[in-house]
């Protein structure tokens, strides 16, 4: 049973008089502890794609189905409970609340949860997630204090928060050096191999998309290749080769 | 998400922008402000007419010595003297029996420079007060009575008083301690009045009414002065002056233009037993008339005034001296106010109307800014929400994107402008108490700001923070996420 599966999606927008169709009927089956690369184009229909699947859009058609639940016809606050609870983000611009501290950052989604989580608690998971991204000693920062790397490690946390199943990733080293680029990719792996969380890299650079174990890429709102990828690049090795940052 | 949640949401977001926080909060401030001092000095001006009214004396009953017997009772006319017959023979007069119950005022041969009883009574030309039927076993007992607050006894003379070379003609009253809780508009503009030790201990200490120390001290503290009455020296012990706006003490007012001494002192000091007026209050305004008939019966029964014989004193209470003014007979008017339970009460509310009237409009033209400022206080938090929704579009992204609901996004901003609101509504209630306290000081007004008003204040700052915050939190749950996280 796939994880995630889509089947003949399509999704149009109406810019003005024009229909732009971002998506033509893309099927997809995605399994449980994949990291799957999504690469194309600007104005492929990548991101558009990701919007969907993350919950966040829905779809003009087509079926959508997360963990064998059709979420193509939730409503509003459904969508949300499941953005809250299955899914987490990691965007190119960190998105991180300003003037707000990490941990505050971090904890943002347990705000949100169904269980009516006390201050104290809140505080101690926030923590444990930003220690488990190596962020322990800057959690009182802000995060116009922090580096860019450090800024995506608190997204990624914030994003774990809810243990979710799947990781939804927009561009994640789209701001980054090569370095913490390498770092950010290492921290993905890592969550497939040994929490067998599903991740979905977007990106429009074939070499950032060859760290996934399958890559798709996109071109005029469809999948034009679905291939596995036996060169996946292993970011841990790169790391011990690069020189210290 | 809880209410909880919300309000600590808000809280934050609104502490990471403390000077707009506070700059928008200030309309809020002034109107509840405004609110809450229109309120004290809506409550403040009853309890001044409240007070006006007893200051007026609409709780207060006077009773007399003497009575003026009218043709239809009594064919000689003039006073009739019931305690005639419990004066002795004088020959029989020995000392002790003359301290048992009877005192050379009553006694026709005693040498004496007041008139006696009987000479009183059949005169006159002395006139009400000056007959020598009340004593101050009669103020005692009337103290026993049921619905009697404070009970004065009191005696009344003219004196010059004498301060180093200043002389001063003025009316000297003889009072009890219980006189200022009486005379409710006093204040003492120095030192106190004399106390209940230096009454029992016949104490030669005076308390000068405002006139009268000006006119005999300047401006000059008369506390601890020395003044002369009767050429016997008295210590002044304070000075008593008028606590209301409506009465200025002036020459020949009775009240401010007179000495207060301890009647037991005057007692003395004259070598005199009876009273000329004791001076009642009423606990309510409402029982004036029944105290006042309890009063009478007490009265009767203590002089033994028969069945058909008229009364040896008169009981006056404001109402009734209204009602005598206006050209009743006597007997006529007692009949009307014995039968009208609420007369105290019409006359009461004439006297409020005038302050009603003033207060009204002040009200009003307080209710007016009220509803001005809390109308723009309310505008610039939904201008202020409003850019906020605008300048935080993507926090509002970032909060769906991790699960956030339209529902609690409305919440959060509601709460953020409902906490504007309340923010500035205590800020409000405090700035008003102190406006409140400052017109309680130049009105002389008891302005009373009350819990009740106070938790009005609070919800009208929250109704505003609803009212005006519910549109913008709308527009802010209504973004879509991907174009809010988008947005820069």
């Amino acid at each position: 049973m796939p994880l995630l599966r889509v089947k003949d999606l399509v999704k149009t927008y109406q810019v003005g008089d024009v229909a732009v169709r971002a998506l033509r009927g893309v099927t997809l089956e995605v399994e449980k502890g994949e990291f799957v690369a999504v690469v194309g184009p600007s104005g492929s229909g990548k991101s558009t794609f990701m919007h969907i699947l993350g919950c966040l859009d829905r779809p003009t058609s087509g079926e959508y189905w997360l963990e064998d639940r059709d979420v193509s016809r939730l409503n509003d606050d459904e969508l949300s409970a499941i953005r809250n609870r299955q899914i987490g983000f990691v965007f190119q611009g960190f998105n991180l609340l300003a003037r707000t501290s990490a941990v505050e950052n971090v904890e943002l989604p347990l705000l949100y949860g169904p269980a009516k989580v006390g201050a104290a608690e809140r505080r101690k998971r926030a923590s444990a997630a930003l220690q488990a991204v190596g962020l322990a000693d800057r959690a009182e920062h802000h995060p116009n204090q922090l580096s860019g790397g450090q800024q995506q490690r608190v997204a990624i946390a914030r994003a774990l928060l809810n243990n979710p199943s799947i990781l939804f990733a927009d561009e994640p080293t789209g701001n980054l050096d090569s370095r913490t680029s390498v770092e950010v990719m290492d921290i993905f792996q890592r969550l497939k191999d040994e929490r067998g969380i599903t991740i979905v890299l977007i990106t429009h650079e074939q070499q950032v998309a060859e760290y996934g174990s399958r890559i798709i890429a996109f071109k005029d709102g469809q999948i034009v290749s679905d291939r596995a990828n036996d060169r996946q690049r292993l970011a841990m090795g790169e790391l011990a080769m690069l020189p210290a940052g | 998400m809880t209410v909880g949640s919300s309000l600590t949401i808000a809280l934050r977001a609104l502490s990471r922008n403390k000077l707009q926080t506070a700059l928008t909060t200030i309309g809020m401030t002034i109107g509840v402000a405004t609110v809450l001092t229109m309120i004290a000095l809506g409550t403040g001006a009853e309890a001044a007419i409240e007070q006006q009214v007893r200051a007026a004396g609409m709780n207060l009953i006077v009773v007399t010595a003497g009575n003026y017997k009218t043709k239809t009772e009594d064919d000689g006319g003039g006073v009739v003297d019931h305690q005639a017959r419990l004066i002795p023979d004088p020959q029989s007069l020995i000392p002790d029996v003359l301290l048992a119950g009877f005192h050379p005022e009553d006694d026709p041969m005693e040498k004496h420079d007041h008139p006696t009883a009987r000479q009183r009574l059949g005169d006159t030309e002395a006139g009400l007060g000056a007959a020598a039927t009340l004593t101050p076993a009669d103020a005692d007992a009337i103290r026993q009575l049921r619905g009697v607050q404070f009970v004065s006894e009191g005696i009344h003379e003219n004196v010059h008083a004498t301060a180093g070379d200043k002389r001063w003609f003025t009316r000297l009253h003889g009072g009890d301690v219980e006189l200022p809780s009486i005379r409710r508009s006093w204040t003492f503009t120095a030192g106190r009045f004399f106390s209940a030790r230096e009454q029992s201990r016949l104490a030669p200490v005076a308390v000068l009414g405002a006139f009268a120390a000006e006119k005999l001290f300047g401006t000059a503290n008369p506390v601890g002065q020395q003044i002369l009455l009767w050429k016997q020296p008295f210590q002044v012990v304070g000075v008593v002056g008028s606590g209301s706006w409506m009465v200025a003490p002036s020459a020949g007012d009775d009240q401010f233009d007179a000495v207060y001494v301890p009647f037991t002192t005057i007692h003395k000091l004259l070598n005199l037993s009876k009273l000329n007026d004791i001076t009642i209050t009423a606990a309510s305004t409402g029982e004036v008339t029944r105290v006042s008939k309890d009063v009478t019966e007490l009265l009767r029964t203590r002089h033994g005034i028969g069945m058909k014989d008229p009364d040896d004193f008169t009981v006056g209470t404001q109402a009734r001296q209204s009602l005598a003014r206006g050209g009743l007979r006597p007997e006529v008017a007692r009949a009307v106010v014995g039968n009208v339970s609420g007369l105290e009460k019409v006359t009461l509310e004439q006297l409020g109307r005038t302050l009603d009237r003033a207060t009204k409009t002040m009200t009003a033209l307080l209710g007016s800014i009220a509803a001005v400022s809390l109308i723009v206080g309310g505008i610039g938090i939904m201008n202020i929400m409003l850019l906020s929704v605008t300048e935080r579009t993507r926090e509002i992204g970032i909060r769906r994107a991790v699960g956030a609901r339209a529902g609690d996004v409305l919440r959060q901003f509601l709460a953020e402008a409902i906490a504007l609101s309340v923010i500035g509504g205590v800020a409000g209630i405090a700035l008003g108490a102190v406006a409140s306290g400052i017109i309680a000081q130049m009105l002389k007004w008891s302005t009373s700001v009350s819990p009740a008003s106070i938790a009005l204040s609070f919800a009208v700052a929250a109704a505003v923070g609803v009212f005006f915050g519910y549109y913008p939190a709308r527009q802010a749950s209504r973004l879509d996420p991907i174009d809010s996280l988008r947005y820069e």
